[in-house]
């Protein structure tokens, strides 16, 4: 979602400012031709003179620049981390799970698994569509394929069901920390 | 075991730095424009900024200059917004309710020590291409082809067990 929103602004900015750049470049559209000056007299005659309604236009619109920006940057700065989810406990009445609780647990289980060094997992996500991002450390003779079937058969399956969830969709990406070669003789 | 869509960067860091140079550009504009609507004069850069643009036309070497860099400017942010990023991370075979990638170094690791295992193998250098790798052995005992029918045999299993979605065309070479 934010990645949708910040590729579009990101490619609008760049469409405008390789227009601009190619207007400078070639003289074209809005500019008067190759030897003409930036800025004509004619242009600061028309929207130079401070009683007309162009000025209002440009601060409403640098205005409006301005609150979208900050909104556009606080939202890079915001972690979607969800605090707590709430499970049907079958009976009528819901409980509510913390986040964390559930990222300790599902971490706990992958890091037990065959082959796996350390795992960090964080919840996103909103409450009716929960999902999680799973960090999984593998020992040196791991086989990747196999941390990874262990984990979507045994771990998400199980977490799935305790957490009473039809669906949880994750994103696990594997790491291996570096290390040296060892020459087996 | 269908192939997934590919891993794409959320641009966080180009969108706050974009975000950024907007605020403070349209910040200073505005807080000029109001100040002048208010009956102060103008900042000293504006007023430079005006005489330079009523002086120059776009055949100024200046002009063009700053042309090609607006333009550039342009198009890093359309490449930006277009490519999908995140190149050093493979992604996996698509398992039920998971989507998953392998770090491209971590693939190479895990190579790395297997091809270690064949015996009359010295010393490895993988370089984990997202559509080949290439490896290079050096050799110090054996005859080097079959030393490399081993090699190959043995990345043969070892990319098989990365669980790629694409996996990667082995390229393989062994010296003394």
């Amino acid at each position: 979602m934010l990645g949708a929103v910040n590729r579009i602004l990101l490619g609008l900015a760049g469409l405008v400012l390789l227009a601009a750049g190619a207007c400078l470049l070639t003289g074209s559209r809005p500019l008067g031709g190759r030897h003409a000056p930036l800025l004509t007299a004619e242009a600061r005659r028309r929207y130079g003179h401070p009683e007309g309604w162009w000025w209002w236009v440009l601060l409403a619109a640098l205005a409006v620049c301005v609150l979208l920006a900050l909104w556009w940057l606080l939202a890079q700065l915001r972690r979607s981390r969800l605090p707590a989810l709430p499970v049907d406990t079958g009976d009528g009445a819901f409980a509510l799970l913390r986040g964390r609780t559930l990222e300790a647990a599902v971490a706990a289980e992958a890091g037990a698994l065959d082959g796996v060094a350390g795992c960090k997992v964080a919840l996103r996500g909103r409450r009716d569509s929960p999902a999680l991002r799973i960090a999984l450390e593998l020992e040196p003779h791991a086989v990747p394929a196999d941390a990874l079937s262990g984990l979507a058969d045994s771990v998400l399956t199980h977490v799935r069901t305790s957490a009473g969830l039809a669906e949880l969709p994750a994103e696990a990406r594997l790491e291996i920390s570096s290390h040296h070669a060892r020459r087996v003789t | 075991m269908t192939a997934p869509r590919r891993f794409r960067s959320a641009r966080r860091i180009p969108a706050a730095l974009t975000a950024l140079a907007v605020l403070a550009l349209a910040g200073l504009f505005l807080y000029d424009l109001a100040a002048v609507r208010a009956g102060r004069p103008a900042m000293r850069w504006r007023r430079e900024l005006a005489g330079q643009l009523e002086r120059q036309t776009p055949s100024d070497t200046a002009v063009l200059v700053a042309g090609a860099l607006l333009a550039l400017a342009g198009a890093v942010l359309l490449l930006l917004a277009l490519a999908p990023g995140v190149r050093g991370l493979l992604p996996m075979r698509a398992e039920p309710g998971v989507r998953a990638g392998i770090r491209r170094k971590a693939a190479a690791l895990v190579l790395r020590d297997r091809a270690m295992e064949v015996s009359g193998v010295r010393s490895v250098r993988v370089r984990m291409g997202r559509g080949r790798v290439g490896i290079r052995a050096t050799s110090h005992f054996r005859e080097l082809d079959d030393v490399r029918a081993d090699l190959d045999a043995v990345l043969a299993t070892g990319i098989e067990e990365l669980g790629l979605a694409h996996p990667p065309r082995p390229r393989v070479r062994v010296r003394r």
